[in-house]
């Protein structure tokens, strides 16, 4: 998988790429603007990182650029600037995701594996399946081993994200952001409720475990965590 | 030389701009006035003389000649009447009788008023000076002797200095007056502008609680004097904000940022195994985590009070964002062997930052949670009353002592007996600054036992 990481701050970058590197990632560096649009508009990525500051052409200028160019390469989105209608705006400008400085690496890493198209695979099911358990979208019913589960919506919700995110680690922050709309970090570990939750509705009477967390990067759903892929 | 700095106030620029438009119409004024006037005494003048004339020719025609030189000698002897005067000449030009010296070489009898200039030669003998243009008629007597009558008005150009003078001293003087106002407004300008010029330059100099002085007036200087002391105060309230996060973070910040770095330098003291040093590094991402929560919090707060937040501002359904985070919390509450009640009237909405709501009802749940003891009961409520939307959480945990009830929603401020349980104090001073940004008011009240937060939003 390629990334074109478009980011001023050349510590920031190095360790960026470092990072991305060794989790698996080509990764090209672009430290200007117009040099990053440039290489965006002719070369093959499977994900933009676009930080919002850059000299010469800023990120959002960049995004609409691409978009106007019919480059529908998903793009996260850095920046310092964290309110949440900053938010708005770079979604608005064709950004895919969100991410504001300080961040986590793992967090970064678990949307960008999220946003790689590549490994989208249940885009236009009606149904979303892992092992045994499946999520009809057409009636919203749930069945592990043709045994149905009651679910309340919200439940449901954050079972579909995962579903959708097979084998990815998804962080809280995201779950909290894409399943409940909510962009703060609570001091209480809601998420981690809902999860255990959601899991001794799925997982608790049958032996294969599904819903695994994976400590200090959050949760993931597959049938072996120990390989996920991000 | 200097321009003296009155001359150079838009005022006094005003103020003869407003003087020379002023001369200008006076001056016209004025010379109607002249023209006018001269026209009305000629007009009456004329008819005076053409009447005199005519009961003088009947008197000559009815009641004889004796009876007219005897009128025209009384006239002139008594001297009482020194306007008018007469000449009666016979047939052949000789005088008769009368106060001219000689007939006027122009004037013919015919009984039409004519300006005549007179020469002192031919002038009545007792008058001086008298030379100048003299209106006059004559007529023709049934004998063929021809009879003048003329009266001396103040010679023309006599009146055309008056009226000029006059017309100078009216200009003199509304010039001096206004020159005056105008310095008087000028200097009272001045001294208003100074005052500000004044505090603009002590706030330069950095006396940043220094306010325009404001009058009582209530004029438009002070109303300029007002937006600019509720900008400065906002400037102010930004600044001290800003002042304030900056030595928060110091003082906040600054005790974890110590921990980690000590605890990675001991970590790094003597060689360890790989799985000690995962152990060290994933302590120190958690701490800094949690101090990058910290930060957004101070961060948050203090764009919130100082209204500087630009996030959405939309009609929210605010039961459903209750609905939502009271869920989310109850799940938590439940682990923890607490409860939380909903009871929340549907589609109630607000105009108001969907965000901020959200942080500041999961911030007072939080709290909630966290104060109540085991089977501890809270409960999330929001009603509608007549003219207000209100939004109850209330739990029965120890509450919070009626002194505390200010002190409470300043930034970290913590209350001694809650130091054991995390948490970094800013939570209610954020709940405080979301309420003020809404215009809403958040209050405290005694759950009898336990704390009642009631959010009010007047419609």
């Amino acid at each position: 998988m390629k990334i074109l990481l478009i980011e001023d701050d050349i510590e920031a970058a190095t360790s960026l790429q470092k990072g991305l590197k060794h989790s698996g990632y080509e990764v090209v560096h672009a430290s200007d603007g117009l040099h990053g649009f440039s290489l965006a508009n002719t070369q093959n990525y499977d994900v933009l990182i676009i930080d919002r500051m850059l000299p010469n052409l800023d990120g959002l200028t960049i995004i609409r650029k691409l978009r106007e160019e019919d480059i529908h390469t998903p793009v996260l989105i850095l920046s310092a600037l964290g309110e949440v209608d900053d938010r708005v705006t770079g979604l608005k400008a064709g950004g895919d995701d969100y991410l504001v400085k300080p961040y986590a690496f793992n967090e970064l890493l678990a949307r960008i594996e999220v946003l790689n198209r590549r490994s989208l695979t249940n885009v236009e099911k009606a149904e979303l399946v892992i092992n045994d358990l499946k999520l009809d979208l057409i009636s919203h019913t749930v069945t592990r081993n043709g045994i149905a589960i009651r679910l309340q919506p919200k439940e449901m919700q954050l079972l579909e994200y995962f579903l959708r995110n097979i084998n990815k680690i998804v962080t809280r922050t995201m779950l909290l952001e894409k399943v409940w709309g909510f962009h703060f970090d609570p001091e209480t570990n809601l998420v981690d409720t809902q999860i255990s939750r959601l899991r001794s509705k799925i997982d608790k009477d049958f032996s294969q475990q599904l819903l695994h967390t994976i400590r200090g990067k959050g949760y993931i759903l597959s049938e072996d965590p120990s390989n996920p892929k991000n | 030389m200097k321009t003296p700095r009155i001359l150079k106030t838009s005022v006094i620029k005003l103020v003869l701009k407003y003087a020379i438009f002023i001369t200008i119409l006076i001056t016209l004024g004025l010379s109607f006035l002249y023209w006018s006037t001269s026209q009305y005494t000629d007009a009456q003048l004329e008819s005076g003389l053409k009447f005199e004339l005519s009961k003088l020719k009947e008197v000559d025609a009815t009641q004889g000649r004796e009876k007219l030189i005897s009128i025209l000698s009384s006239n002139w002897q008594e001297g009482l009447d020194t306007r008018h005067y007469y000449l009666l000449v016979n047939d052949k030009g000789e005088k008769i009788l009368g106060d001219l010296l000689a007939w006027p070489k122009k004037l013919d009898p015919n009984e039409e008023v004519v300006n005549i200039w007179i020469e002192n030669d031919i002038a009545p003998i007792h008058l001086e000076e008298n030379d100048g243009y003299w209106p006059m008629i004559a007529g023709k007597l049934a004998d063929g002797s021809e009879l003048l009558i003329t009266l001396s008005v103040l010679p023309a150009e006599d009146i055309q200095e008056f009226t000029l003078f006059i017309i100078a001293i009216i200009l003199i003087t509304s010039i001096i007056f206004t020159m005056m106002m105008g310095w008087f407004l000028g200097q009272t300008i001045l001294k208003r502008i100074d005052n500000i010029n004044n505090t603009a330059k002590a706030i330069e100099t950095g006396e940043l609680d220094q306010r325009i002085v404001l009058s009582s007036n209530n004029d438009e200087f002070d109303e300029l004097g007002q937006h600019l002391n509720s900008m400065l105060d906002m400037i102010e309230k930004l600044l001290s904000g800003m002042r304030e996060v900056t030595d928060n973070i110091a003082h906040d910040l600054r005790s974890p940022l110590t921990r980690v770095l000590n605890h990675l330098d001991v970590a790094l003291l003597e060689s360890r195994s790989e799985k000690e040093y995962k152990q060290v590094i994933q302590d120190a991402v958690i701490q800094i985590q949690s101090l990058i929560t910290t930060f957004n919090s101070l961060l948050e707060i203090t764009q919130t009070e100082a209204g500087s937040y630009r996030g959405e501002w939309l009609t929210i359904n605010i039961s459903c964002i209750c609905t939502d985070i009271g869920e989310l919390y109850a799940a938590v509450a439940e682990e923890k062997n607490k409860y939380i009640h909903l009871d929340i009237a549907p589609n109630l909405t607000i105009i108001g930052n969907q965000h901020l709501l959200s942080l500041a009802i999961s911030n007072l749940l939080e709290n909630a949670i966290k104060y109540t003891s085991n089977n501890g009961k809270i409960e999330l409520k929001v009603r509608t009353y007549q003219d207000s939307t209100a939004i109850v959480i209330s739990d029965d945990g120890p509450g919070i002592p009626e002194e505390f009830h200010d002190k409470v929603f300043e930034r970290f401020v913590r209350l001694d007996n809650s130091r054991t349980t995390e948490g970094n104090g800013l939570g209610l001073s954020l709940v405080k600054a979301v309420v003020e940004l809404h215009g809403a008011k958040v209050y405290l009240n005694d759950n009898q036992p336990g704390l009642k937060v009631k959010i009010v939003f007047d419609d």
